[in-house]
């Protein structure tokens, strides 16, 4: 309803249905696999050799996470918490949605609501954490101190830290996790489709002029998306050129007067509340002469799916899409 | 107050630290049976809950219980020593100089190869802060002048504080999160280590401040009756401000800053019972042992499996409790 987007039918119709979110897509994925597995590719899965090749000989996995440690298991996990919606979506997406053991405040997924929640993803409770016996924790790697970590670990849990920032990460995460629980054939074919969705958004980019779109983190102070993050890529993969090309940071603070000359023709705003962010964009000096020149076009877009960066991403490349090219042509 | 009131008093206390220990142990995030709590604690039954109560709730309760004690000893020693009810341990800059060391070696990722390196640096910002307001002090005024302390406390302070500022401005979001969750202060990472060590600093520190107790008597009085009374203001001065600064120091690189308890809690020792330093020091740590120890309780379990910032518990608990006292001791 709060999205400007032409009703879409057929098959890509799944990925504007935000009503239900993400979830419906991923587990429409996660049933294909399953027929898939029982179809007979359970036999194809290359998951024995990566197990031999493990550590602990026959059986072990391993994996290097994003703080550059290689984490090994003596079996594939089969108690995991993920403490990032992102990992867990991608489980879920990766069919191993049976093997969490619990869930953050933070994941909306329905079918999670039964598992007990250990709290926020960055502060959980290590009590609970603990008591859950997990085989395999995935958490935020976080910067400058880590706090988690090294408690987990000295408590005998194997984690798996993630730092994801870019397409590349989400498609590691892929493999990586298909690796550590023993899931390398549902780890390629995710991969392959998630590759293949954000190609296929590219190819249904109209021809012609690539309008510069500024994607707006936060609205005061101004946080914009840079190249380098995953929501820039898919910007770019949706046939727009980020406004903030130039910028190292992932997700830089930027001041107003620049946004202003650099005039985007479309920024995208992640909010839940389209009205109220209208309603402050108009009345913010920069902003209001910005949108009253009216060559600026102002998008809100559902934050739960675009600032996820799991497989969320390719419904976040098709809403992209819609909203820099409204006339977009789905060429699947 | 007679010696035996005061022996009498300062048992009670004691007595009241060891049940804030065992409630604390007791509970969490996860429910655990009393029985199940004993048991894990001697190191036996479920091998998930001898974690739980040895590797994480032991070190943290006793953890939260010398921080408590450190800070409200700190805190009833510079109210002697500025005579100033509003002194507290973080009046000279110390928490300002901790933070600008751990949000340093947090924006430099230093915590990330070394969980020490954070808490360490935190120290060492604490001892610059120190160092640098007790010369500032020394090289304006008569040595230690109470007031320019105040005020050389108050402008590093400042200064400290626009230097994080401009840290968290210039770092990236990540490391920005990582430096607020510090600054709120908070003992989840309590480890025995940790608790070994500040044990070690706190010890000698609060007997130093106990041994103190005569001469702040005097010195909360006025400095020249001091004087007059033979005590030798000079070095008793000096060795309270360091003894009480090391002991904040370690206190915020441990848990972070962590308000209110070393302000009121001698406050609550002196409207309760006696404002005589020599009961004052002790029954003050005791309270504060049992002040935190309560407040992280709570902090864990009220709104479990999140967890309370335990500076937001100690000012909600405290707050109603000073304000109950005061009245009752005006009326």
């Amino acid at each position: 309803v709060w999205l400007p987007f032409p009703p879409v039918s057929g098959k890509d119709g799944i990925f504007l249905s935000l009503r239900s979110g993400t979830f419906s897509w991923l587990r429409l994925r996660a049933a294909a696999l399953a027929v898939g597995l029982l179809a007979g590719c359970a036999g194809g899965e290359s998951a024995g050799g990566a197990r031999e090749a493990g550590p602990h000989g026959a059986g072990g996995v391993s994996a290097v996470d994003d703080a550059g440690r290689t984490v090994s298991l003596p079996r594939p996990a089969t108690r995991i918490v993920s403490l990032l919606p992102a990992a867990t979506e991608t489980l879920v997406a990766l069919g191993a949605g049976g093997t969490l053991v619990a869930r953050t405040d933070y994941d909306d997924d329905p079918e999670l609501a039964g598992l007990p929640s250990v709290g926020g993803g960055l502060t959980p409770s290590l009590e609970i954490l603990a008591s859950l016996r997990p085989d395999l924790v995935i958490a935020w790697e976080e910067a400058g101190a880590a706090r988690i970590r090294p408690r987990l670990e000295a408590l005998g849990i194997a984690v798996f830290a993630l730092q994801t920032q870019d397409t590349a990460g989400i498609l590691a995460n892929v493999a990586r996790f298909g690796h550590l629980l023993g899931r390398e054939a549902a780890a390629d074919s995710l991969g392959a489709e998630i590759r293949g969705q954000l190609a296929a958004v590219s190819a249904s980019v109209p021809p012609g002029e690539r309008p510069t779109v500024l994607y707006l983190i936060g609205i005061e102070p101004p946080l914009v998306a840079g190249p380098r993050l995953f929501i820039g890529e898919v910007l770019e993969a949706a046939g727009g050129r980020n406004a903030f090309f130039d910028v190292t940071a992932p997700s830089p603070q930027v001041s107003l007067e620049e946004i202003v000359r650099r005039s985007p023709a479309v920024v995208l705003v992640p909010s839940r509340d389209s009205a109220a962010v209208m309603a402050r964009l108009r009345g913010a000096p920069g902003w209001r002469e910005l949108l009253e020149r009216g060559d600026t076009r102002v998008t809100v877009l559902p934050p739960d799916i675009l600032h996820r960066p799991g497989p969320s991403i390719v419904p976040a490349a098709w809403l992209i899409l819609r909203a820099i090219h409204p006339g977009a042509i789905e060429g699947m | 107050v007679t010696l035996a009131g005061a022996g009498t008093r300062l048992l009670l206390l004691g007595t009241v630290v060891l049940g804030a220990l065992l409630i604390s142990v007791a509970v969490g995030a996860v429910r655990l049976p009393i029985g199940d709590v004993v048991r894990a604690a001697r190191g036996f039954g479920d091998p998930t809950h001898v974690a739980i109560v040895q590797q994480l709730r032991l070190p943290r309760a006793v953890v939260a219980a010398l921080v408590g004690a450190a800070l409200a000893t700190s805190g009833a020693t510079f109210q002697a020593l500025l005579r100033n009810p509003l002194a507290e341990p973080y009046i000279l800059g110390v928490s300002g100089g901790a933070a600008i060391g751990a949000v340093g070696a947090i924006v430099l990722g230093w915590g990330i190869t070394a969980a020490w390196a954070v808490p360490a640096a935190a120290f060492a910002g604490a001892l610059v802060a120190i160092v640098l307001v007790l010369r500032l002090a020394a090289s304006v005024g008569s040595a230690l002048d109470t007031r320019i302390l105040l005020l050389a406390g108050v402008v590093i302070g400042a200064f400290f504080n626009a230097c994080i500022l401009l840290l968290l401005t210039l770092t990236d979001v990540e490391s920005f999160r990582s430096a607020i969750f510090w600054m709120m202060g908070s003992f989840a990472g309590s480890t025995w280590r940790g608790a070994g060590i500040f044990a070690i600093y706190f010890l000698p520190g609060l007997l130093l401040l106990f041994g103190l107790a005569r001469s702040l008597n005097l010195m909360s009085i006025g400095e020249e009756t001091a004087a007059h009374l033979g005590v030798r203001v000079e070095r008793v001065k000096l060795l309270a401000y360091a003894v009480a600064s090391l002991l904040t120091a370690a206190s915020v690189a441990v848990a972070g800053v962590i308000g209110f308890v070393g302000l009121v809690v001698p406050h609550v020792v002196r409207i309760a019972w006696s404002g005589d330093y020599r009961f004052l020091i002790p029954a003050s740590a005791l309270l504060g042992a049992a002040f935190m120890t309560g407040a992280d309780a709570i902090a864990r379990v009220a709104v479990a499996p999140v967890e309370l910032p335990v500076g937001v518990v100690t000012a909600f608990v405290g707050v109603p409790f000073f304000l109950w006292l005061l009245r009752r001791r005006i009326a």
